[in-house]
């Protein structure tokens, strides 16, 4: 006796899955783990696992609001993202460095059409909006949803 | 099991129709998305600022583009002199094609609108700029720009069908002496004053000994 063994899907249509998957991934939220010191009291210094959501900012950018947790391409690293705090958004006037280290406390500065101000919650260790200045809105690939307990 | 349940579905609305009809070249949707996204797509590109490279005034349409993404998504390979797509940073919204003159460390000569006469590139920045410095938006006014705006890498001109294969082909230095018609006479003209503005573009340009090719 013979069983012929047929596939549900074949190896095109597989393909065409992962694809779509991905786009799902790309475009409507992922869960991904995040690591290094810059966020430190918000988000622990590894094995943070949280929710993306990449569909709210491209659908309304407008959203975007001051105090969200974003996640940016690096402006000074094409290959590593990074997660920082919103905190001007075009038009603004923002304090440079509120602490003083990096640039006088009393330096003020209007970020530009386009770019919003970004700094890390653990200011001794992020480089930041105060490194790099302004970052373009462009850069921006998803909002923090929510922090995946494990 | 979409072959069997057709001929129940051609009685529903012409809508329906129309979708069973192309279901099967919609189903194919995300793979093609996918290469679009991670490989190469197809552009129109508008406005004068790659002017004469790109939209001449002696061309009736606009031109299409062949873009790679792959070469910039996955291999980050930048080099001074290629053109590039990448996202305005003033306008998340919109995309620019622009030439990338200086790279990371580079020493470049800025052009009027900007305040000092001369910068250094600062650490994963690019300095990029139109071809035609008069109706550019490009970093002589915004200054340097993020490497990671930059998406993809034009490799060829696809339309009009004139100019098929504009910069794909490797141009070979204009020599005067085979020159009997009119139109290679203007050809020859066009091919030096390219070779013009590339050699102006690399004075403009002290590129970083790290880097320098």
């Amino acid at each position: 006796m013979e069983y012929s063994f047929e596939p549900i899907l074949n190896t095109k249509q597989l393909v065409n899955l992962a694809c779509a998957t991905h786009l799902f991934l790309e475009y409507v939220g992922t869960v991904s783990l995040m690591s290094g010191p810059s966020m430190l009291p918000t988000l622990a210094t590894s094995g943070e696992v949280v929710l993306e959501d990449r569909l709210t900012l491209r659908l309304n950018p407008k959203s975007l609001t001051r105090g969200d947790l974003v996640v940016v391409r690096s402006p000074i690293d094409p290959t590593t993202i990074v997660c920082k705090r919103v905190i001007g958004l075009p038009g603004d006037i923002v304090c440079v460095d509120p602490t003083g280290v990096k640039a006088p406390s009393t330096e003020h500065l209007l970020v530009p059409k386009g770019h919003i101000w970004l700094c890390g919650d653990n200011m001794a260790y992020s480089r930041d909006s105060r490194d790099y200045g302004p970052v373009p809105i462009a850069l921006i690939r998803s909002k923090l949803f929510a922090r995946v307990g494990l | 099991m979409y072959r069997q349940t057709r001929s129940q579905f051609k009685l529903f609305t012409p809508l329906n129709a129309l979708v069973t009809a192309s279901w099967r070249y919609i189903y194919w949707l995300p793979t093609a998305f996918v290469v679009s996204y991670y490989f190469v797509n197809l552009k129109i590109i508008s406005g004068r600022s790659m002017q004469p490279t790109l939209n001449p005034d002696f061309s009736l349409w606009r031109d299409v583009g062949l873009f790679n993404r792959y070469a910039i998504h996955a291999k980050l390979d930048f080099a001074r002199g290629d053109i590039v797509a990448l996202r305005s940073p003033e306008n998340p919204n919109r995309v620019l094609v622009k030439r990338i003159v200086g790279l990371p460390g580079d020493r470049v000569k800025t052009l009027p609108p900007y305040p000092t006469p001369e910068i250094t590139v600062p650490q994963g920045q690019a300095w990029i700029e139109g071809d035609e410095p008069f109706h550019s938006d490009d970093s002589n006014r915004f200054g340097p720009v993020p490497l990671a705006l930059i998406e993809s890498r034009l490799i060829s001109v696809v339309w009009p069908p004139s100019r098929f294969g504009h910069l794909f082909r490797s141009q070979p230095t204009p020599s005067k002496k085979n020159i009997s018609t009119p139109q290679e006479h203007s050809a020859y003209q066009l091919a030096m004053a390219e070779l013009d503005r590339q050699r102006w573009r690399s004075t403009r340009v002290t590129a970083a000994s790290r880097n320098s090719t």
